[in-house]
């Protein structure tokens, strides 16, 4: 029984006990603290002692029991006005994710916030928002954040309140005035207001020293483009101007600044206008977002990525001189793959100066500083920059993603000259290389304190640890890429009484100033002239708008921007790496559910399978087939990984189109200090996945080569999403067989047909569909969706709003193995094409509500049951759970409840998590059937909100939480009785088809067809159709 | 032949010869009225149990146990203790109800079919036969009852007048089945029960204890064996015969509508009312013969439960082996005339796919190794038979089994496919069903008539009027006649 309930720092009593506690003396906060503990020893107690204890407590949990704390619950006297209780409001505020920046509206229920959407009017977002800030919610309640303030002494961790840390700050800082002796450890930020409480704590300790640290940097970037313009500089990509687009490993749509609306921007270009339809190519050595969304992808060891830049710059050179190409791609003596490189690099050659001026180049962050200095000059070179390629300078080292200074702040540390240690929101004792010894150097210092969300591994090393605010709970401020000026408004008062960053350093300036005075005051000084209106806006919109604001893009190259390429550079590209025995190269990667570790206690991302592999639940050795044929590796085997610093024991997962001898796995995994979801290693909860960080050193961060590879003689479960078990030839031959019907393509070039008029619903023939009984008629509303294949990047935002938005349970490793996850809308991957160069298609498959459900039709109860607006409506309550309906769905979208999957709840320590959940939605239990509804409470309550308003429904009004959350707008929800509403239109779009609609259960969502946009030269070569000869994927 | 008093065996004398000029007995050695009851009825009456009958019981009565206590696991856990996943989301628990239905099609075929056509062969097996159906049918309807995810609302599936309004969905096949099992239900008790009153007097006045007395006497109700009661008994019998008889076709029928309806490959078939009748009498005469061996010799009932029965029992078995095998073959061969790409999809991968080891074992034991019975030696050999009949049990189990989850595993989209493995309680809830089966059958071997008494003797030559000729012309036999 622990007090962790009770915010001890706020403790402020009507009622009191002693006089001491009315008095509130430090004595009294010390026996509060120590009555019960943290970390009590239980160590050393004899046997009889600890029975004596443990038969008390069992006789005493009788009478009290550990209880969530009792509150009282008093009405308003008078209700405030505009507030209706139980009525969701609606709040604009922002997420800052190490400086990316995404404009947010949170849906506020009772006072708390259970739903972030995008903010429409932000340009970051214009609406969507990627998986991470959908997640955001659950990190908010998430019973394992820190509640105290605690300090170690004599290795023991107290509780201690905010006013000691204050206390024992304030006898560090007047130790000094100069700032000598103290170090500050951020995390990457776009906030003014912190990067000004920077330069004003900068100004009075001149000598404190301040570091920014990101493990997922892009100081490669930024040295690039040092080399290229002379100053550092960050790439941003306006996709929607581009006709032609290569993506150097370059994952445009997660990881490239403003990846939000980057996929908004390229989807725009990709409905089948071939006015506007762009090409993209990619050439990559992970799958990328970018690569399963491209047009040609062609897979490069990390290497040979650099070879291809060159080629590519001599290509542009002789294409900019207005010679033409020399014919490199037909000479009968070259391989396959040779002839298939010439000809990719001849076409994206070709494509780019053909769209001078409309193409982009795009380079990924793990790639040298001299890729990215090529790519600059290229983008010069094809007079892109400042149309769809901008870059922007980097000038505050607050903003920039940077883990060079790492490397300082060791030998800092090493030095000893430290007195005094602060690392605010950034956890560097998890991501730095083992070999700096990280945590035995911070233990050293004499102050130590840690800010963030978490207790953890950094915190560990600390002497005090701090709980902070989530940005849902603290006044802050943003800023994006293109300088729009964000505000981060709180939406709850801090659960466990955290305190932000802005609040953190506001105690070395002026600790009366709370941070909303701080945030106000960088408004206004950054915009002099506003008024108090401009901020009343402002918070209403979340952002402020300046008119007439220009990007300032660098478009001129430094002289120094010269680089001599090798005359054979096209050659050495064409010919390829030589095979170097039985060593690879290792990728290491950002993830896209932990990203770099931060989220690995946040259930809802860690069951979120990534988009390619399909894995949940932790990380594995990616490798290619041609890989995984030479090490005799299958899905699930374990290899070993041997660096010179360390050595990786790993699960294989083996993914068509990774290219031979590499490797790649994703950082952020093996926390052992998370919490309860991803490892907590003192209470004997193991790690998520591997700790890939312990490859890194300091020469090496994302590129290893040279690795030794064995494969160990044992298997470890893999815990996937599709294809849970290795797939035989038959099952590869039916896939083949039927994938065209379920996943329907079609290249421009045969949609703009003007003689033979495309249908995508004739891809299948069937017979005229006849119903056996009468079919349902409307007088009303039919809602309907589409879903067009041809916008869906894949990125699977639309999993977590689902999952936020319906209160859909996670059910943990062991259950996604047993292939009972329970996600409402899944996002099937399927590949088609060689294995060694497949290509991917993502497609978004939820409740199609068939118009002659088969599942409604079977139902021995009538537990689901077709509404008078056509949806096919699940009664939980009269749900029995024969499954029946679920066997008979052809889309296999239903889930069934096979255990109680909110038995954490009942835990009194989780009580917190419960306010996440949407109190519209009702919390299922055991034994039932569940599926998606269209967002049926959303129906209503626009429904409600209309009737109220004496007015029809407006089309899209409605938006179901996987289309609001959507980047790229792919799916599109609506009336079908309107004939005028953007989803009825779609419906009567040529590329619309029902999904297996030949069974005649008439589905209510269609999909529209995926437009392929193939270079001519290309298609020849890749678009035949191979057997299913491989045996992954396929 | 005398009506001699005594038993003398005469095992040299074999009724399996098939020689119109002379019909065979169907009762061996010399027995007479009072023999015929002897030989069973002392049986329930012996004071005792053996050392073999206690063992077997406390195996089987450990095992029903072991199945009760993990249904109660199973209320109080979840169904996700089973290895159900999405989208096998049914596995063991129909599997085993529709292999236990099967098994229950003996009975009624023996007692109902049989009877209407005059087959006086089946009056030996008959209450055996039925008593097994209905043990079937008990185990059959406990698994779709406690398989459901909310166990606490299943009566939900009874139309009963209720507060909600709500009526079941009728459409719905699952409602049909609980129709369907619940008539077959009622009636196969019914006809076995009315069939064993005559022959539960006999032994209520046989009892020389007060409780076996008092108890037999109960459920014999007044039995005297008037020539009214007769005559009311064998119209009854009739009647419910001519009841059970569409109920042997039909339960089959309902239950392979839970597939045939549904639109999933592999299950949508027309072909599955039929095939399923013609697999569950397979799998019935299977499970006879698998209990009636081994019965027969404990018991002493070898002169009335003769080789003759068993071979012709045999006979049934090869013949539905047949239909089975035939059914398999139409199947996929539809499949590829129907052109329908996920129908074909699904054979092959029953075929050649991952559960291909399944879809074989099932092949092998339904069709292959019942044609060991052309061969006479192998039809009348009961250790042989007895072999054969476990196979065809086994090969029964995995027909449901590939029906059930190679069907679901591989459905239509790729993307949600995937393989089902079941848990070690799926394995235990299995033989625990077993347990449950063979508690109840050790009990009715025990304490009830294990041969219709009243039955065989009709088909002695003394019951003919002229028994002496009768029985040298052997006239057939009238159960009008039998006293």
């Amino acid at each position: 029984m622990s007090r962790q309930g009770e915010p001890i720092a706020d403790y402020n009593p009507r009622y009191w006990r002693t006089l001491d506690e009315l008095a509130n003396t430090p004595e009294f906060r010390e026996w509060i603290a120590k009555e019960f503990p943290h970390g009590v020893d239980l160590e050393g107690l004899s046997r009889r002692r600890w029975l004596q204890l443990m038969a008390a407590s069992f006789t005493l949990a009788g009478f009290a029991g550990c209880r969530w704390e009792k509150t009282e619950i008093v009405p308003f006297v008078h209700r405030p006005t505009g507030r209706i209780p139980g009525k969701p409001e609606r709040f604009a505020t922002a997420m800052d994710l190490s400086g990316e920046v995404t404009g947010l509206v949170a849906t506020c229920v009772d006072g708390r916030p259970i739903k972030l959407e995008g903010n429409p009017v932000h340009p970051s977002s214009l609406g969507g928002t990627d998986a991470f800030a959908q997640a955001a919610v659950l990190q908010l309640y998430d019973p394992d954040r820190s509640r105290d303030v605690i300090a170690r002494s004599d290795g023991q961790w107290v509780v201690r309140s905010w006013e000691d840390f204050t206390a024992a700050l304030r006898e560090r800082v007047a130790a000094t005035s100069s700032g000598e002796g103290w170090v500050f450890v951020t995390g990457a930020t776009s906030s003014p207001t912190v990067r000004r409480l920077r330069k004003l704590l900068e100004q009075r300790w001149p000598k404190a020293q301040w570091f920014t640290y990101e493990p997922l940097h892009d100081d490669f970037v930024r040295r690039g483009t040092r080399e290229a313009f002379g100053v550092e500089a960050r790439p941003v990509y306006r996709l929607n101007q581009a006709k032609v687009i290569l993506a150097l490993d370059a994952d445009l749509f997660f990881e490239s600044t403003g990846h939000v609306r980057a996929a908004r921007d390229f989807a725009a270009t990709r409905d089948g206008n071939p006015d506007r339809m762009s090409r993209l190519y990619a050439v990559e050595t992970r799958w990328t977002l970018s690569g399963s969304s491209a047009d040609h992808r062609l897979p490069l060891s990390p290497g040979e990525i650099s070879a291809f830049v060159d080629a590519l710059e001599n290509c542009l050179a002789t294409l900019a001189a207005g010679e033409s190409l020399p014919d490199i791609g037909s000479s009968p003596d070259q391989s396959p793959e040779a002839r298939y490189r010439a000809v990719f690099l001849k076409a994206v050659a070709e494509d780019l100066w053909q769209y001078r001026g409309r193409s982009v180049v795009a380079a990924g962050n793990w790639l040298g500083p001299e890729v990215h200095a090529a790519v600059a000059r290229i983008n010069k070179r094809l007079e892109s920059l400042g149309g769809p390629v901008v870059y922007l300078p980097v000038s505050d080292p607050m903003t920039a993603r940077t883990a060079e200074s790492l490397h300082a702040l060791h030998e800092l540390l090493v030095s000893g000259s430290v007195q005094n240690i602060l690392f605010a929101d950034t956890n560097p004792v998890y991501s730095a290389p083992l070999a700096m010894k990280l945590n035995q150097l911070i233990e050293r210092i004499p102050f130590s304190a840690h800010l963030g969300l978490y207790a953890d591994e950094t915190a560990l090393s600390c002497r005090w640890h701090i709980p902070m605010a989530h940005f849902l709970e603290a006044w802050g401020d943003a800023e994006t890429w293109d300088g729009t000026y964000t505000v981060v408004q709180p939406m709850i008062a801090p659960l466990w009484g955290g305190k932000s960053v802005i609040e953190l350093l506001s105690l070395f300036l002026d600790a009366n100033k709370n941070a909303q005075d701080w945030v106000y005051e960088t408004f206004q000084a950054r915009y002099p002239h506003s008024q108090a209106a401009d901020w009343e806006r402002c918070l209403a919109q979340g952002l402020f708008r300046e008119e007439n604001r220009q990007l300032n893009s660098l478009t001129e190259l430094a002289n120094t921007a010269k680089r001599e390429i090798p005359g054979d550079a096209v050659e050495r590209f064409v010919a390829g790496e030589k095979s170097t025995g039985n060593s690879v190269s290792v990728l290491l990667t950002a993830d896209y559910s932990v990203y770099d570790g931060r989220f690995a206690n946040n259930a809802w991302l860690q069951e979120w399978p990534d988009p390619v592999t399909r894995l949940t639940w932790g990380n594995a050795a990616v490798i290619g087939v041609e890989t995984a044929r030479g090490l005799d590796c299958k899905d699930g085997s374990v290899i070993r990984l041997e660096v010179s610093s360390a050595t990786l024991d790993l699960p294989v997962v083996v993914v068509p189109g990774i290219p031979p001898r590499t490797v790649v796995v994703s950082l952020g995994y093996g926390r052992s200090a998370a919490g309860h979801v991803g490892g907590l290693v003192r209470e004997n909860i193991p790690p998520v996945g591997v700790n890939t960080y312990a490859l890194r050193s300091d020469a090496s961060q994302f590129v290893f080569s040279g690795v030794k590879v064995t494969k160990l003689p044992r298997n470890q479960p893999l815990a996937s999403v599709q294809d849970h078990h290795l797939i035989d030839r038959v099952g590869l031959q039916g896939r083949v067989e039927r994938l065209g019907e379920l996943v329907r393509e079609v290249t421009l070039e045969r949609l703009t047909d003007p003689h033979e008029p495309y249908s995508a619903e004739e891809v299948v023939h069937h017979p005229p569909l006849e119903s056996l009984w009468p079919e349902h008629t409307y007088d009303g509303h039919r809602w309907g969706m589409a879903v067009d294949l041809s916008k869906c990047i894949g990125c699977g935002a639309c999993v977590v709003a689902c999952q936020a938005e319906n209160n859909i349970p996670v059910v943990g490793p062991a259950q996604v193995m047993r292939s009972r996850e329970m996600h409402w809308i899944r996002i099937d991957r399927y590949f088609t094409g060689t294995p060694e160069n497949p290509r991917t298609v993502h497609q978004p498959v939820m409740c199609q509500q068939c118009e002659m459900a088969p599942c409604e039709q079977v139902c021995p109860v009538a537990a689901t049951v077709h509404s008078h607006e056509g949806l096919n409506d699940m009664v939980y309550n009269r749900c029995i759970g024969t499954r029946y309906c679920a066997n008979n769905c052809p889309y296999k979208v239903r889930r069934f409840n096979y255990f109680y999957y909110h038995k954490d709840l009942d835990n009194p320590r989780n009580e917190v998590q419960k306010m996440v959940y949407n109190p519209e939605v009702t919390i299922r239990s055991r034994g039932v059937m569940e599926k998606c509804t269209y967002c049926v409470q959303r129906i209503q309550n626009a429904k409600i909100e209309a009737k109220n308003q004496r007015r029809p429904l407006i089309d899209g009004e409605i938006q179901t939480a996987c289309q609001q959350v959507c980047p790229a707008q792919a799916i599109v929800f609506g009336d079908l009785a309107d004939p005028s509403s953007a989803v009825a239109q779609l419906h009567q779009s040529n590329r619309a088809y029902g999904m297996l609609a030949e069974l005649n259960v008439k589905p209510r969502t269609k999909y529209l067809a995926r437009v392929r946009n193939p270079h001519p030269a290309l298609q020849a070569i890749e678009y035949r159709e191979p057997a299913a000869t491989h045996e992954h994927g396929a | 032949m005398g009506s001699a008093s005594t038993i003398s065996r005469q095992p040299e004398v074999d009724n399996t010869m098939s020689d119109p000029t002379s019909r065979p007995p169907l009762v061996l050695g010399q027995h007479d009225f009072a023999t015929v009851t002897e030989t069973v009825a002392r049986i329930p009456e012996r004071p005792g149990t053996t050392l073999a009958w206690k063992l077997s019981f406390a195996v089987a009565a450990s095992l029903a146990t072991m199945f009760v206590v993990l249904t109660g696991y199973l209320f109080v856990t979840g169904i996700g203790i089973w290895g159900n996943n999405s989208p096998v989301f049914w596995g063991f628990p129909i599997v085993n109800f529709v292999f236990w239905v099967g098994i229950g099609h003996a009975g009624t075929l023996i007692s109902a079919i049989l009877f209407l056509f005059r087959q006086h062969w089946r009056t030996s097996i008959n209450r055996f036969a039925e008593a097994m159906t209905v043990f079937a049918v008990v185990c059959a309807g406990i698994f779709p009852a406690i398989h459901v995810g909310r166990v606490w609302y299943v009566y939900w599936l009874l139309p009963y007048p209720n507060p909600m309004g709500m009526w079941p969905n009728f459409r719905s096949p699952l409602l049909w089945d609980v129709f369907a099992v619940g008539t077959y239900m009622t009636v196969s008790v019914l006809f076995w029960y009315l069939g064993m009153i005559p022959d539960l007097a006999t032994l209520r006045d046989r009892a020389t204890r007060p409780l076996p007395r008092l108890l037999y006497g109960l459920f014999s109700l007044g039995w005297s064996g008037s020539a009214r009661h007769w005559h009311r008994f064998e119209k009854a019998y009739l009647f419910l015969a001519a009841l059970a008889t569409p109920l042997v076709l039909s339960v089959h029928s309902v239950v392979s509508f839970d597939f045939a309806v549904s639109l999933i490959p592999g299950w949508h078939t027309t072909i599955f009312p039929p095939y399923f009748v013609a697999g569950a009498i397979f799998s019935g005469f299977a499970m006879v013969v698998t209990l009636m061996v081994p019965a027969r010799e404990f018991f002493g009932l070898k002169d009335l439960v003769t080789l003759r029965h068993l071979d012709n029992m045999n006979k049934f078995i090869l013949a539905t082996s047949f239909m089975v095998g035939y059914a398999y073959l139409i199947e996929v061969f539809m499949a590829w005339y129907s052109g329908n790409k996920y129908e074909l999809f699904t054979f092959i991968n029953r075929a050649l796919g991952p559960y291909a080891w399944a879809y074989w074992t099932m092949v092998i034991c339904n069709v292959a190794i019942p044609q060991l019975f052309w061969f006479k030696k192998c039809r009348t050999t009961p250790w042989i038979m007895w072999i054969i009949a476990i196979f065809v049990n086994i090969g029964m189990w995995f027909e449901r089994f590939v029906i059930i989850v190679t069907s679901l595993s591989r459905d239509f989209l790729p993307g949600s496919w995937a393989l089902y493995k079941p848990t070690l309680i799926d394995f235990l809830m299995l033989i625990g069903s077993f347990g449950i089966f063979f508690t109840l059958f050790l009990l009715f071997c025990r304490y009830l008539p294990m041969v219709a008494m009243a039955e065989v003797k009709t088909v002695l030559p003394q019951a003919q009027v002229h028994h002496r000729h009768a029985a040298e012309e052997h006239a057939p036999s009238e159960l009008e006649y039998a006293r």
